[in-house]
């Protein structure tokens, strides 16, 4: 025993592995995922074109959006439910408010809703000392009651002549869309919080050992409310700018965005072998969502396999990521 | 730097503790100075948790008070104790697992403003690792330390943290003899700075070789304050054994008889060197040692949890115990210490509980009645009087003394063939611990081959026939009961070497 601790001393971290296994754990979902767009781009001649992937990129921006917001919960050990009905909440604030205060304060004041909702989920996860899925299933819940209640079960459009507002989902610059812009720079902002700033430094340590970082004297409470306010503002970006694109805002279908962005964050988790959701990994992980979605819809391969592909590959990608990663015993089945 | 010649860093004053009106302790006065290596030592129960406590804010003192360089304190919470410059090492403290060294070691203090330099971290904790003289990768996972880096970086994060006094509560109890003498390297170099430590201990070598000097509570009262120079064996167990406890009446009679039980052959694990025992039918081995010292890796092994090698043989048939099932399925059942996290589901009602081993015989037709588990449940509390007599009372519910006969209760119809008790008695309160004492010997006495891990001698001496005394991974001695007494079993556990009374070994 004496010696082997010493010697692990000096060794480096797991060096009984071989670089096969290293190189798979960090590369081996991004092989699969080249691998497939490299199938697709030789079944369609349409499918690797620059005007595919700016398609695919205007396509996944609210789903990004939503799915970023959801790695920040994730990863300070929580779980977010209500994502998909706050992106339609803050849609239907937003297409509710611009005739009444003008677009500029409404998109303000829909992404204060949107901090809202996130604040009380964070309370009632802490200080309420709720379970985060029980919490955020009721909060969804509350906000579809309340988007029908206010819409009536019917579209808001907003005037054509918004033209300002149109713009955030409707405009260009050069050849890219305004949208996905917002999506790269929220992308990036989101990026440096995760891996630069004290913020995504104490929500990794909370999510990981809560009792650690409260011995360490780091205020855990705070950290996990903040990670519920920072996905439902990204949730209300997506509203904003879903709004902006249809010029109306639908009184349902924000749920669908919620089963996407878990498969993004837990695909995107096994991105360069991190094994646990990141910034970078989840925009990956959305990008091969909608990059399947568009390459099969190309080569004209029916919805079903599409859902059942993307099923596989996730249980795979995660799947294999865990052999690679063993625990001695394991008794999580969350 | 010599510490007699500054003024005490830390003075406890006529600190006093009692809970519910039990004194635990009555009026400590001690002096802590910067440069100082204090030692701790004392039997279980004699207070020494209790004023650690105190110190670092997770109890209240009942009178008394705590002075930091002449000015008295408040300290009620554990982050109080740390503004105050007061640390500690706890024995179960952990590290973010996904973080590196360094990100551990600087958690809560990182370098920088709103973004974190990680260079400057890596640096920083880089600098503490060296100037500790650790050789690890500050770029190291937590993860992928062993137990023994784990605690010597949890002592890096002290370091930056740049206390005034620490506590070491039984650091060495997880760490080889190299480790430790790494370890006693880095607590010098704290000494070299001037931090005041308090070093807890069970081994009177390490205490001697470490501490310029060590306190003896006895009874919730300082028994004495040695200088290293004066720290005998005779001297400490003199000073700590405390006369006046009334001794608990309970003897075990011997139960032992001819027969096959439990026989290991070359049992050894990672931290157990190989260990040959034989415990006859009826008999209970007492197991004692300072903590860390293998005694664990015996319950473990027996129960599945740890991969061992050697044979267990029970009743003459060969069993392989590779998990908890096959444990199970020998026959062995683990009373296990964290009774909360290992044995209990603590929302579910006592006779959720204690059928839970026995529901294939309580099924009528694959279907398991609430009658039937709370008719068992009432008899299972009734034979082991656990109180108050509420079956479909969840078990959280009850007091430490209570859930313990519960979790023993659990085997009663198993047909376990080798019990193991791990800290029997921790957390029980004390007008339990005689019921559990009955209880323990009762399974002996019908027949069970019993093992009975303990730090605590009292125990150890009241229920066993005969006692093994395990050190650094090794057996010392394997002896009847009879041949110690109190003095000379504490001896023996603290220096690791046979000192038996002397008419008994012949």
């Amino acid at each position: 025993m004496a010696t082997s601790a010493t010697n692990n001393q000096i060794k480096s971290t797991g060096s009984n592995e071989t670089a096969l296994i290293r190189l798979l754990r960090t590369w081996g979902t991004i092989i699969v995922i080249a691998l497939v767009g490299i199938g697709f781009a030789i079944a369609s001649p349409y499918f690797a074109t620059v005007s595919n992937f700016n398609n695919i990129l205007f396509a996944m921006i609210v789903s990004a959006l939503v799915s970023i917001g959801l790695t920040y919960v994730i990863v300070a050990g929580s779980f977010d439910l209500s994502i998909g009905l706050t992106v339609t909440t803050t849609s239907i604030v937003t297409a509710f408010l611009i005739p009444v205060t003008g677009p500029f304060l409404a998109v303000v004041l829909a992404l204060a809703v949107a901090c809202c909702i996130g604040l009380v989920n964070g309370l009632l996860v802490t200080y309420g000392r709720l379970s985060g899925i029980v919490v955020t299933l009721g909060m969804s819940f509350v906000l579809g009651g309340l988007n029908q209640y206010v819409t009536n079960g019917y579209q808001i459009a907003v005037d054509y002549r918004e033209e300002a507002f149109r713009w955030i989902g409707q405009g260009r610059i050069g050849p890219i869309a305004v949208p996905v812009i917002i999506l790269l720079l929220v992308f990036l902002l989101g990026w440096i919080v995760q891996a630069r700033t004290r913020a995504g430094h104490y929500m990794s340590a909370v999510g990981d050992n809560p009792m650690a970082a409260y011995y360490s004297g780091i205020p855990v409470y705070r950290w996990v409310i903040f990670s519920f306010i920072l996905a439902a503002l990204m949730c209300g970006v997506g509203g904003v700018i879903l709004t902006s694109i249809s010029s109306s805002a639908q009184p349902v279908g924000g749920q669908g965005y919620l089963l996407e962005a878990f498969a993004a964050v837990y695909l995107g988790a096994t991105i360069l072998g991190k094994g646990k959701p990141h910034v970078l990994g989840t925009l990956i992980g959305v990008l091969f969502l909608y990059m399947v979605s568009s390459g099969m819809n190309m080569v004209g391969v029916p919805f079903a396999a599409r859902q059942l592909f993307n099923g596989l590959v996730l249980i795979l990608a995660v799947g294999a990521n865990a052999m690679l990663n063993r625990e001695e015993i394991h008794l999580k089945f969350i | 730097m010599t510490w007699q010649n500054q003024s005490p860093v830390v003075e406890l004053r006529a600190i006093s503790k009692d809970f519910a009106g039990t004194p635990v302790l009555r009026g400590i006065d001690l002096a802590f100075h910067p440069g100082e290596i204090h030692g701790l030592l004392g039997e279980n129960g004699a207070g020494k948790s209790t004023l650690i406590k105190i110190l670092t804010g997770v109890y209240a003192q009942s009178g008394g008070s705590v002075v930091i360089e002449g000015r008295e304190v408040r300290i009620t919470t554990p982050k109080d104790a740390q503004r105050l410059g007061l640390g500690a090492l706890y024995q179960d403290a952990e590290l973010v697992p996904s973080f590196t060294i360094a990100e551990n070691i600087l958690l809560g203090h990182e370098p920088g403003g709103v973004t974190i330099s990680r260079r400057a971290m890596v640096e920083e904790a880089g600098r503490i690792l060296r100037e500790m003289g650790l050789d690890l990768d500050p770029s190291r996972r937590a993860a992928s330390l062993s137990a023994a880096e784990m605690q010597l970086v949890m002592l890096a994060t002290l370091m930056h943290r740049r206390f005034r006094l620490i506590v070491l509560d039984e650091p060495t109890a997880r760490l080889s003899a190299q480790e430790t003498a790494l370890l006693f390297e880095v607590i010098r170099n704290f000494q070299r700075q001037g931090v005041a430590i308090i070093y807890i201990s069970h081994r009177l070598n390490e205490i001697k070789e470490l501490c310029d000097r060590a306190t003896i509570l006895r009874g919730g009262m300082i028994s004495a304050t040695l200088e290293a120079a004066d720290i005998t064996e005779d001297e400490v167990t003199r000073l700590m054994v405390d006369r006046n406890r009334s001794e608990l009446e309970v003897s075990n009679p011997g139960y032992a008889r001819e027969g096959q039980g439990l026989r290991l052959e070359a049992l050894a694990t990672a931290r157990l060197k190989p260990l040959d025992i034989e415990v006859r039918p009826g008999e209970v081995l007492g197991i004692t040692g300072p903590i860390g010292a293998g005694m664990e890796e015996i319950e473990r092994s027996l129960g599945g949890l740890t991969a061992h090698s050697g044979r267990i043989v029970i009743g003459g048939t060969e069993c392989r115990i590779s998990d908890p099932i096959s444990a199970r399925k020998a026959g062995i059942a683990i009373i296990p210490e964290d009774r909360r996290k290992q044995a209990l589901f603590p929302n579910m009602s006592v006779s959720d509980n204690v059928s839970m081993p026995v529901l294939r015989s309580l099924a009528r037709a694959g279907i398991v009645t609430n009658g039937a588990k709370r008719r068992y449940g009432e008899e299972v509390m009734n034979r082991l009087n656990v109180n108050p007599r509420q079956p479909l009372k969840a078990i959280r519910f009850f007091s430490g003394g209570n859930q313990q006969k519960a979790v023993i209760g659990k085997w009663l119809q198993a047909d376990a063939r080798v019990y193991v008790f791990s800290e029997p008695t921790a957390g029980v309160d004390v007008g339990a611990i005689a019921e559990i004492y009955e209880v323990i010997l009762r399974v002996a006495s019908e027949g069970a081959a019993v093992l009975v891990i303990s730090s605590s001698l009292r125990e150890i001496l009241a229920l066993s026939e005969s006692i093994m005394v395990v050190y650094a991974g090794e057996q010392v001695c394997r002896l009847p009961r009879s041949a110690f007494n109190y003095d000379s079993l504490l001896a023996t556990t603290m220096t690791g070497k046979l000192s038996a009374t002397p008419e008994a070994v012949q």
